[in-house]
């Protein structure tokens, strides 16, 4: 039983406690660094998701609501698109 | 004969040709392991040397020597069509690399051949240890000719290729390294030759070479896919 | 679908986590030699493990991705040899913390495993510059894969050169850890190194998903004739 609580983390940190806190903290912080970088990732995938989602729908109103303009025409009302669905999507 | 066999002695008769007409890569090679030679006696300050230190700047000499002739291996194939030639020819292309790897390794030898009686001037005290110097020479340079024909030739596709080849062959080298080392260092011993661990080392060396002889003839083909 | 099992994965790679840390700090007995020192074994040692089979599993996935011209094989060489190197980090920073409590020093070249470790790092380390140098996608992939195969094949070379050339005064400090390992240490040592284990491929695979789910973005983006943002990774195997 003393065994097993002499090697309990509860005890008050000799020299050797911080060298072994210190390589499992290393562990940790690279873990969590690991999962922001991941974060950053997908946030940047959602906002991307969000633009073309946007842009398809204006795409697919414009369609709907000219279908006989010409394609220059499509691209110059879409290309204010995205921005707009940014403002509102917020 | 087939055509690989064929294929095989024209590439290397090519490229041991060129170099004998108008040598470029093995006075280069030379003089910077002579130089370095010189660099080393005024950097660690010693007049003679022995044992582990010896061994040590011999080898890292060669090395860096031996990454000047890498680096300028595949050069004539990439600015004059070498690599179209070989795909477009009905064998098998890791001919190629095994000419290549043999031209490398005579350009080895016929750096050390020049660069170690040099070494021996400089630093040693009896050529005793060059004799058995020669086994491990040649094991090593069969393992960096092998390594080195197989990186240079994809560092020769890229950007920065003069930088690609040591960066990614340096590592790589380090057990040859290590084998070679530690052969070399009894055998540089003060006493005269030593042999502790030799065959041990030895072996190492051959294993070194097995495997990157193998690895390279063995992958070589998907180097040269369009 | 490379997402698919992500979420039970995670799971067990939580609970063996927990579960092996619980046995590392409650359960597992003292060192007699090293004293509470000893317990950074049980992280260093099987992250070390698991970071060189991941480099072998990178070499064989690039066996793969030869023979098949697959790209997807790319993707999971990369992918595996990239969490190697991640892990292959943290290997070398927990084991000096580790040289600096036994022996006083950052670091010692008496420890024959670590510095093999560090030179099979450095050798992968480079996979990126030589990534990065390579600009034809497809000849990216195979010359990948060709250094997979080579750096693989390195791996065991390295270990054996290295372990010739301790001199045989310092022993093997592993050695009188792992060798002869009381019972309880060896469960908790192997709990361990299945929770990083368990890690790793869960790691792998996030890392692969997300991948995958921006390669599909770039899908989506073609077909709809979206203008594209510009960056993206060069280095990196697409994936969709």
């Amino acid at each position: 039983m003393v065994a097993l609580l002499a090697g309990a983390p509860a005890l008050p940190l000799d020299e050797a406690g911080k060298y072994v806190a210190g390589a499992y903290v290393v562990f940790l912080v690279l873990l969590v660094v690991y999962v922001a970088i991941m974060a950053a990732k997908l946030q940047r995938m959602e906002r991307d998701l969000r633009d073309l989602a946007g842009f398809a729908e204006n795409r697919a109103n414009g369609e709907t609501a000219a279908p006989g303009r010409g394609s220059e025409g499509q691209s110059i009302s879409v290309s204010s698109g995205p921005s707009e669905s940014r403002g509102g999507g917020r | 004969m087939t055509n690989s066999r064929v294929a095989f002695r024209a590439i290397l008769a090519k490229d041991l040709r060129g170099e004998l007409r108008s040598p470029q890569s093995l006075p280069a090679m030379a003089l910077f392991a002579v130089t370095t030679f010189v660099v080393f006696r005024f950097g660690l300050d010693r007049t003679s040397l022995s044992g582990s230190l010896a061994s040590g700047v011999l080898w890292a000499t060669l090395l860096f020597a031996a990454l000047l002739g890498v680096n300028r291996l595949f050069v004539a194939e990439r600015e004059e069509g070498g690599f179209d030639a070989i795909r477009l020819a009905p064998i098998d292309r890791s001919a190629l690399f095994a000419a290549k790897a043999a031209a490398l390794f005579a350009y080895l030898l016929a750096l050390e051949l020049v660069v170690v009686p040099v070494f021996a001037i400089f630093f040693l005290d009896s050529a005793a240890a060059l004799v058995p110097l020669v086994a491990v020479l040649v094991l090593a340079d069969l393992g960096l000719a092998a390594t080195g024909t197989l990186i240079s030739s994809m560092a020769v596709q890229s950007r920065a290729r003069d930088l690609l080849g040591p960066l990614v062959l340096l590592p790589l080298v380090v057990p040859l390294m290590i084998a070679a080392t530690g052969a070399s260092e009894p055998l540089l011993a003060v006493g005269g030759p030593g042999y502790h661990r030799f065959s041990g080392w030895l072996g190492v060396l051959c294993l070194y070479d097995l495997v990157f002889l193998l690895v390279g003839y063995a992958v070589f083909d998907f180097l040269l896919e369009d | 679908m490379y997402g698919k099992g992500l979420r039970q994965l995670s799971i067990a790679t939580v609970v063996a986590l927990a579960a092996s840390l619980s046995l590392v700090f409650f359960y597992a007995p003292l060192d007699a030699d090293q004293g509470f020192i000893q317990k950074i074994f049980y992280l260093h040692v099987p992250l070390a493990i698991t970071a060189l089979v991941g480099f072998v599993v990178g070499g064989v996935f690039a066996i793969l991705h030869l023979r098949s011209g697959d790209r997807r094989w790319d993707a999971w060489s990369y992918v595996s040899i990239h969490m190697s190197v991640i892990f292959g980090v943290a290997v070398l920073v927990t084991g000096s913390i580790w040289a600096k409590a036994s022996w006083g020093h950052w670091w010692v070249w008496d420890e024959p495993t670590l510095v093999s470790f560090l030179i099979v790092f450095l050798m992968y380390a480079t996979y990126y510059p030589f990534r990065y140098a390579i600009e034809d996608p497809e000849r990216q992939g195979r010359y990948a894969s060709v250094f997979a195969i080579t750096a693989g094949a390195f791996v065991p070379l390295n270990f054996i050169a290295v372990r010739m050339a301790q001199s045989l005064v310092h022993p093997r400090v592993f050695a009188t850890a792992n060798g002869g390992l009381p019972g309880s240490m060896m469960f908790t040592f192997l709990a361990c190194l299945a929770a990083t284990g368990l890690l790793w491929i869960t790691l792998v695979k996030l890392e692969l998903t997300a991948k995958s789910a921006s390669g599909q973005l770039k899908r989506l983006r073609r077909a709809l004739d979206a203008p594209t943002p510009g960056g993206g990774s060069r280095i990196a195997p697409e994936v969709s």
